[in-house]
């Protein structure tokens, strides 16, 4: 074998001087890492600890213990089977909310992610600043005329007058995240199938739609999520008489109008699936959904 | 007779409005549906809410509404509620930043790092509201105290004259500092995110240039990625503003209807007294809602 082969050669040469490890910065850096993350996580740990350990050590006492000073299943079993919790139809009323938000989303924003794909800038511009907005005015100045409403139109506190108020936070982040990925697709593809013969709604859904399969299960996710967190318009929209979606249940808990300790159950059962969720989709919180498509 | 032009041949037919705009009006009718839809839930509603504001039961046009509301501290909830986005403001801009930067750069960890900074968006409004509840309780105590107790910070309130429990809600700026921390934790997240997007569009050359020419770390952050992030902070401080301003279920919980703000006294209303006088308070919400929103339009236009 040839000494110096290309192989060998290969190798990075040493660098002149080892970086140092521990300098000032870095001990700076890490010093900062770990207080973020204990400022991130301390909440989130005392969930978990008022979920399983006797209320009366986390509650019922002026100065709480930080460690699980007793474990216990009593808090979820009273809060999920105890007599009168309305966990149950709770949960379901959530699913079938979630759903059909999410569901919807698509539904509508796909359509509408497309078209403003294909108008011209001003007006795409125009059209999603208006979703944008949308984001912006209060639920609760909004909730309280729709409830009205839909008091008259006999609707109230139905999964179809949630749903379609909580609509209104996941279509415009939806119709951003559907717009980027039509967006990111080469326009040719469409000329193509249009030359083929495929109508327009056989190229959208034939050969537009298989390709963004990813942002559309985004999309539905994060709707989903939306509605399974949002807790205004589910308030001001229940109706007492039949059942509130779990976020209501947890607001009512914990404001006097229900047992805490269910709080605390739904808090854990509610909790669980979404943080499962926002860590599946972390690559898909893009900062241009959410400041549409604000460019540097 | 056929019609014929100059050359002798027939002439071309004439385009119809469908065939020359075809190209323009299908795709807006495919955004027809989602404009409607906005329409007749947010913006109704939202118009709505200005006329029964001006309304009572039996009158058709009356201001009573606004000076019934003034009388009851209007200004004061406008305070509280100005007083809390201010501070939402410093402490999830200041916290995003310094987050967006050490995420900028690569250490062991890191996606562990920006895996944890996200994980509030996981909590519902409600839980977090719940449980920063139990860390600054309006009984005095929590685990707040816990933590001032474990870290021996107890020893040092004690000298500045101050004594365990602390009632965290019973002074109207600690309450609402306590909402801010509760509220910059859910939230920061998002402006982390967005912040983070920002970041991704400075080049790093730039910082190399910068570099060169001697410029440390403050300087850098100074001169480069302040410049560079400018227009998302801008926008994020507008998306973020309004939405602190639209602060409801986590204030409620937390510290129920006293310190009052906005958005809480809308719904004590609406349950105590009805329509009306609510949709006087929901105005002046929309109101300075609308003055965020108006600066997004004017700014992200001038963007373009």
């Amino acid at each position: 074998m040839i000494v110096g082969s290309p192989a060998a050669d290969a190798r990075p040469p040493a660098p002149l001087y080892k970086r140092p490890v521990f300098t000032f910065a870095n001990i700076g850096l890490g010093v900062a890492i770990v207080v973020i993350s204990i400022f991130f996580l301390f909440p989130i740990y005392i969930i978990f600890l008022i979920a399983f350990v006797p209320t009366k050590y986390t509650l019922f006492t002026a100065l709480p213990p930080l460690y699980p000073v007793k474990l216990t299943w009593d808090n979820l079993t009273a809060g999920l089977y105890g007599a009168n919790s309305p966990f149950l139809p709770s949960m379901y009323l959530s699913l079938e909310v979630a759903f059909f938000v999410g569901f919807l989303a698509l539904a509508v924003g796909i359509p509408t992610a497309y078209g403003l794909s294909r108008l011209g800038p001003r007006l795409a511009y125009g059209i999603t600043t208006v979703l944008f907005i949308v984001n912006m005015v209060p639920s609760i100045t909004i909730a309280i005329p729709i409830s009205v409403q839909f008091i008259k139109a006999g609707l109230y506190g139905s999964w179809i007058s949630i749903g379609l108020t909580q609509e209104l936070l996941a279509l415009p982040v939806a119709v951003f995240l559907l717009l980027g990925a039509f967006q990111g697709l080469p326009r040719d593809l469409e000329n193509q199938a249009r030359v083929d013969g495929a109508g327009l709604g056989r190229t959208i859904y034939g050969s537009l739609i298989p390709l963004i399969v990813p942002a559309l299960v985004a999309a539905f996710l994060l709707s989903w999520m939306l509605s399974w967190d949002e807790s205004t318009f589910a308030l001001i929209l229940y109706n007492p008489a039949t059942s509130a979606t779990l976020p209501v249940n947890i607001f009512l808990a914990f404001t006097g109008r229900g047992i805490p300790a269910n709080g605390v159950a739904f808090s854990v059962i509610a909790t669980i699936p979404v943080i499962l969720l926002t860590v599946v989709l972390q690559r898909y919180l893009k900062g241009e959904d959410l400041a549409v498509g604000v460019r540097g | 007779m056929a019609v014929v032009d100059r050359n002798g041949r027939p002439p071309a037919p004439v385009a119809t409005f469908w065939q020359r705009h075809k190209a323009r009006i299908v795709p807006f009718l495919f955004v027809v549906p989602s404009l409607v839809y906005v329409g007749y839930f947010a913006f109704y509603p939202a118009a709505q809410t200005i006329v029964y504001s001006f309304q009572t039961p039996i009158l058709s046009f009356t201001t009573y509404n606004y000076t019934a509301s003034v009388q009851l501290g209007l200004y004061t909830w406008i305070g509280n509620t100005l007083w809390v986005v201010l501070g939402a403001l410093a402490l999830q801009f200041g916290l995003a930043l310094a987050i967006a930067s050490i995420l900028a750069r690569s250490f062991r960890g890191k996606s562990v790092f920006a895996t944890v900074a996200i994980l509030p968006i996981g909590i519902a409004t409600v839980v977090a509201g719940y449980v920063f509840s139990q860390i600054f309780p309006a009984t005095g105590g929590g685990y707040a105290d816990s933590v001032i107790t474990a870290t021996g910070l107890n020893h040092l309130l004690t000298i500045a004259g101050v004594s365990l429990p602390i009632y965290w809600t019973h002074t109207v700026p600690l309450a609402l500092a306590t909402v801010v921390i509760a509220d910059s934790w859910k939230n920061t997240s998002l402006v982390v995110i967005i912040l983070v997007a920002g970041y991704a569009t400075i080049p790093k050359a730039l910082y190399q240039a910068a570099a060169v020419d001697g410029a440390g770390p403050f300087r850098q952050f100074r001169y480069v990625t302040l410049p560079g992030l400018r227009n998302f902070i801008v926008m994020a401080l507008l998306i973020r503003g309004a939405q602190e301003v639209n602060i409801f279920q986590l204030a409620y919980i937390m510290i129920g209807s006293y310190p009052q703000l906005l958005t809480v006294q809308v719904y004590t209303l609406y349950y105590s007294t009805g329509i009306y006088l609510a949709s006087a308070v929901s105005t002046v919400l929309l109101g300075i809602v609308g003055l965020f929103i108006v600066l997004v339009i004017i700014i992200g236009g001038r963007g373009r």
